[in-house]
């Protein structure tokens, strides 16, 4: 019986949300004739992109039990820093001095959350306000600095059809598919989101597992700030929620890897769920914009989306125990 | 045996911890006090004392609220954006009076309160990932109620909030007497008060003792919800005027109090005391960090590095003294 309802799950979830997938793309398709276009998916896919690759992130920490709020504070720093550096040193330089700052920024996280055993809510929310000061003390929350023309003409190319960055974005979630499937870090990972003490037991060193995730999910935000200021070309950070910078970007990447069907205990789940999540999510916000709903009628639909897909699970985990 | 031994030495660990938070946080507040008043020549008035009485007030009432969601093994992220409703809501509705504008907000927090208490107790979704969704529904609620700051907000109820006798603002002092008093008796001498500290520290057998851990956090959200719908309507005297992102900062405010205040992240043991003191300290930080003329972002790393240190440091304590005792 319990076997029985476990396959269910599984073999409906993915189903569940390919078809709510293809109603969308209905809905939009009868708001907006010539929405199903290639061209139109492709920009589609394209201004996903830095989500995206954030969500990669953010679905490793969730499959390893955790949460991380900062991730749209370590997106916006790094989007921050970039510019700023761009004038003064060679582009490789500051492209690495980016991704090593995303990585500094996860290892302290993770040392937090595995170390001193913080609750990673408490932890990451700490290094998000932190973050926000970081980014008015030093620059002063202006749009000041430029991307450089390397970074630009990358992020803005095309290879054929697709843009240069949504292929990279598809290798990554094919490399991290592989890499959660087919190694051993992605089995620790998953099988500390599934039971922290059972793994322990069994030889699992925790800490290390934990803080690799979080330093993976770094740089990936790294990662997605360069894109996005290369895709931007100067800086503008968005302060809509006033909880701290990137609070709404944390958010979306949550309620992507929670709709995609990854469990926010942990344990199931992977990053194919997630890129499903981030095209039902982008979906959803480029509906609600054609109807003319705006900014904040997509932060209620999220949180609405999560909060019922949670609800959904918890009933359904509830019923199958 | 040797579990039992381990839980014996993990509970006076923890009273160990609680007692010396407890007497410390006086301590630190003195400490920090007169430093203060060494440092700069304009913190020691009379008038800045009776305004940082003014600014503890909505710390004190939304951490009150936050005290009991963490002491019952919560989190509630969905304070600062309720406190923020309550600006925006009031401010729109003021102008059909005071006093059903007023019950209107609180009606309002009380149910959001609940569905939050139902969606963590009944359906057992876990509280960061409940009020976190909370939170971003009653932020985008906020901006299409107030999409930029203003609104009506009449002087009389300014006047009687901020009311100061001299240089004493009465009001504001008597919130916080009755906040700490009212959270002294909920949380100590009520049965719901120790049904949260039994909730908090194992649900299980709390349970078994016969109390019902599902209405008991359901009552925990809804007071949480209230205070902090309370504190934004203090905020919005003090600011004139709603405003959809007013009482946002205030989150990272009730977790740091809480937490410096010795009430442990884990739950189940801490006060409202500690929590009351930090409060104060939390409100004089601001205003000496401003005559000291650092940039307000300052504040805003101090804080998060208070966060995640006092986090961090109560939860090595209870482990080191866990670790002495096997």
């Amino acid at each position: 019986m319990n076997s029985k309802v476990k396959i269910t799950i599984e073999v409906i979830q993915p189903l569940i949300i390919i078809f709510s997938l293809f109603l969308l793309m209905i809905i939009a398709t009868i708001i907006t004739p010539g929405f199903l276009t290639i061209q139109h998916l492709m920009t589609l896919l394209y201004c996903n992109t830095m989500l995206g690759i954030l969500s990669i992130g953010q679905t490793l920490i969730i499959l390893s039990g955790g949460i991380d709020m900062s991730l749209g504070a370590i997106y916006w720093i790094c989007v921050m820093a970039g510019a700023q550096l761009t004038p003064h040193a060679n582009y490789i330089l500051v492209l690495i001095a980016c991704l090593g700052l995303g990585a500094v920024i996860g290892m302290l996280n993770g040392m937090g959350i595995s170390l001193l055993k913080i609750p990673p809510v408490v932890m990451t929310l700490g290094t998000m306000i932190m973050l926000t000061g970081v980014l008015f003390v030093v620059y002063g929350g202006g749009g000041k600095g430029k991307a450089a023309q390397e970074l630009i003409q990358f992020s803005t190319s095309r290879i054929g059809i697709i843009p240069t960055i949504t292929l990279i974005w598809i290798i990554l979630i094919l490399l991290f598919h592989f890499i959660l499937n087919k190694t051993t870090f992605g089995w620790q990972l998953r099988a500390l989101g599934s039971s922290e003490i059972a793994s322990i037991r069994s030889g699992i060193r925790a800490n290390a597992v934990k803080i690799k995730a979080y330093v993976t999910a770094g740089v990936l935000a790294a990662i997605s700030g360069l894109f996005y200021l290369g895709w931007a070309r100067t800086p503008y950070p968005t302060f809509q929620s006033g909880a701290g910078v990137g609070a709404e970007l944390a958010l979306n990447s949550i309620a992507a890897v929670i709709i995609g069907g990854t469990l926010f205990t942990g344990g199931k789940g992977g990053v194919l769920n997630t890129f499903l999540g981030v095209l039902v999510l982008s979906l959803i916000s480029s509906i609600l914009s054609m109807i003319g709903l705006g900014h904040e009628w997509q932060m209620i639909a999220s949180g609405m989306i999560i909060l019922l897909i949670v609800g959904l699970y918890s009933k359904v985990r509830r019923e199958s125990s | 045996m040797a579990k039992e031994m381990k839980n014996f030495a993990e509970k006076n660990g923890k009273k160990l911890v609680i007692s010396l938070a407890n007497s410390y946080i006086y301590l630190i507040l003195l400490v920090f006090w007169v430093i203060s008043c060494a440092a700069s020549p304009f913190f020691r008035t009379v008038s800045t004392f009776s305004n940082i009485l003014i600014s503890t007030v909505p710390i004190a009432l939304i951490s009150l609220g936050q005290t009991t969601a963490v002491l019952s093994g919560g989190f509630d992220l969905s304070v600062g954006a309720i406190a923020s409703m309550a600006t925006c809501i009031a401010s729109v509705t003021m102008q059909y009076g005071v006093f059903p504008s007023i019950i209107v907000v609180l009606i309002i927090a009380l149910l959001i309160g609940f569905i939050n208490g139902v969606g963590i107790a009944v359906l057992n979704i876990d509280s960061f990932i409940m009020t976190l969704g909370m939170m971003f529904i009653l932020d985008g609620i906020n901006l299409l109620v107030r999409p930029v700051p203003g609104g009506y907000v009449p002087e009389g109820l300014k006047g009687f909030l901020l009311l100061k006798i001299g240089d004493f603002p009465l009001i504001a002092f008597l919130i916080l007497v009755l906040a700490g008093i009212f959270g002294y008796i909920i949380l100590q001498k009520r049965r719901f008060g120790r049904a949260i500290y039994a909730v908090g520290g194992n649900p299980r057998s709390a349970w078994l003792a016969g109390i019902n851990p599902v209405s008991t956090r359901i009552k925990v959200y809804m007071m949480s919800a209230f205070c902090a719908a309370l504190a934004g309507i203090f905020i919005m005297a003090r600011i004139s005027s709603g405003n959809a992102n007013a009482g946002d900062p205030y989150l990272f405010d009730s977790f740091i109090t809480v937490f410096m205040g010795g009430t442990l992240v884990t739950g189940g043991v801490g006060g409202y005391g500690g929590t009351l003191v930090a409060s104060l300290i939390i409100a004089s930080l601001g205003s000496i960090l401003q005559f000291l003329g650092v940039s307000i972002w300052y504040q805003f790393i101090i804080k998060g590095f208070l966060l995640a240190s006092i986090a961090g440091l109560q939860l090595y304590f209870i482990r080191k003294r866990s670790e002495k005792g096997k």
